[in-house]
């Protein structure tokens, strides 16, 4: 007895089924990625204006330069940023308290009778 | 003295069938399977205890002869959901949603309001490795037709090779209800497994080397391609493929519920206290569908071990894809992040990144998992659409 012996109808489903999986992820593909070429186009021509005034503030002539720096090199630039902070004495002041408080609030408007009530007597 | 004897003949224990002591014993083991060894718990323990309940005698929480008449055409019970109502038990009642197919719907939308597709968006060629990973389920369906079930009910075993458990309860609801039981313990009990499973058909399939491939970084993803991409994907999906609306339009609704950040709540909502409640029904009926007469049988023996096949054969099918788009691509990719194209997120992808860490401790591929891993979702979805139209 062998697999030959399955009638042509589930080799039909087996094939066609596996076919358009493929097929129809496919073409996602290709909508995928159009729609990241679009979105990005769109999107270029904003992030130079947003950018602009705080880096010219700080360094005017690398401004350019800056704005077309590649993800991997943010961190860097924020670490530079903060050790020159640091050494020029322009830290903030941060508090010396470290007890964090839970402010999670487990009730909401829906379900806790005292909240609700609260509300009322307003 | 004769209301004792009557109070002795009434308990479970005088009426119980050695079939149901057995059923009961394995729920036992399901519970300490979910328990202490925490095999998917949040499933595997309502699983498990649906079968104990459904399997104490005379306790009556479901009806497995009122489903056979809901089903039965000459009956006069014939698709009457009146008659469960009317007639049923607890179980009974909260089993519509699953004959309904309303309950997996309700837990995809959980599901898309908990998964972030920016991997998936950042690198499309995911979408591959999780239509190649679909491969478990066309081929243990040609399997189980050989082995000799009917062509709906081997739909239904080969879905458990998509790892996607409301998509196999979905997928089993319409083509082979009376599989039920045993299909979607396999398909939670083999997604609880894949830690197990994979690993050895991963190492089997690749080379040292090829497990030490270092994956280039994804670019950042735009909030508005992330609000897009799930409005697109319903449309166009849905448009091909009206079988597979339902569930990708309610995990494309949960995602973008999480992704506009204008419905917060709701999106908390579907996360949280829909799925929970869907998650407690789901998990109590599809026990209770395991009941002595339809889980002891040797039907139920060879979908445990065609759906192992699945597995394995879905597994290989998106690592040798990898291996293949390594030879035409300049961009290598690890083909380790192809075995996570079975859905079963995010255990998959962890799976490959453990595994690529063994290799290289360096080497972080979780980020690059999650692209196929989330694509086998959409590629299960889809599979199970196909299987619908084309033997519904």
């Amino acid at each position: 007895m062998t697999l030959l012996t399955v009638n042509g109808f589930t080799w039909l489903v087996t094939g066609v089924g596996f076919g358009m999986v493929i097929v129809l992820l496919i073409v996602l593909i290709f909508i995928l990625k159009g729609l990241g070429a679009v979105v990005s186009r769109l999107a270029a021509p904003k992030a130079p204006k947003a950018a602009k005034p705080a880096v010219q503030a700080a360094q005017p002539a690398a401004a350019p330069a800056a704005v077309k720096e590649s993800s991997d090199e943010m961190p860097v630039a924020a670490i530079a940023m903060a050790l020159h902070l640091y050494f020029n004495g322009a830290h903030d002041e941060e508090p010396t308290q470290i007890t964090i408080k839970n402010v999670e609030r487990r009730y909401s408007p829906w379900n806790s009778k005292l909240y609700g009530m609260n509300n009322l007597h307003r | 003295m004769e209301a004792i004897i009557e109070f002795f003949k009434s308990m479970g224990f005088m009426n119980m069938e050695w079939q149901q002591g057995l059923m009961i014993l394995l729920s036992f083991f399901l519970l300490w399977l979910a328990i202490k060894k925490q095999y998917e718990p949040l499933l595997l323990l309502p699983i498990a205890f649906g079968m104990l309940l459904t399997n104490l005698p005379h306790a009556g929480m479901f009806h497995n002869e009122l489903w056979v008449a809901f089903l039965d055409e000459t009956n006069a019970a014939y698709h009457s959901y009146g008659t469960i109502m009317k007639e049923g038990g607890l179980l009974d009642i909260l089993y519509i949603g699953v004959k309904a197919g309303i309950y997996p719907c309700l837990i995809f939308m959980g599901v898309g309001a908990m998964t972030d597709f920016g991997p998936l968006i950042a690198n499309p060629k995911s979408l591959l490795l999780g239509a190649a990973a679909q491969l478990g389920i066309f081929i243990t369906f040609l399997c189980a037709n050989w082995m000799g079930f009917s062509p709906a009910e081997a739909g239904s075993i080969g879905i458990i090779g998509g790892a996607d458990g409301p998509t196999s309860i979905f997928l089993t609801s319409k083509l082979a209800p009376h599989l039920l039981g045993p299909i979607a313990i396999a398909a939670y009990s083999y997604m609880a497994l894949v830690p197990v499973i994979q690993p050895p058909i991963m190492r089997a399939l690749t080379t040292k080397k090829e497990r030490a491939i270092k994956m280039k970084q994804l670019r950042p993803v735009s909030k508005t391609e992330k609000i897009i991409f799930p409005i697109a994907i319903t449309a166009i999906v849905s448009l091909i493929l009206p079988d597979a609306a339902p569930l990708i339009g309610c995990l494309m609704l949960g995602n973008l519920a999480k992704e506009c950040g204008v419905v917060d709540r709701l999106s908390k909502t579907m996360q949280n206290e829909l799925m929970n409640i869907v998650v407690i029904f789901l998990g109590l009926t599809v026990g209770a569908t395991a009941t002595a007469d339809t889980f002891l049988n040797i039907k139920t023996l060879m979908i445990l071990c065609m759906g192992i096949v699945a597995f394995g054969m879905g597994t290989a099918g998106g690592v040798l894809l990898a291996k293949l788009m390594n030879v035409f691509s300049k961009e290598k990719i690890n083909p380790l992040i192809g075995s996570a194209g079975v859905s079963a997120v995010p255990m998959a992808a962890r799976v490959s990144q453990t595994v690529g860490q063994e290799e290289n401790p360096g080497n972080f591929l979780l980020m690059h998992a999650m692209g196929p891993n989330v694509a086998g979702v959409i590629g299960s979805a889809v599979a199970a659409g196909i299987l619908l139209t084309m033997l519904g």
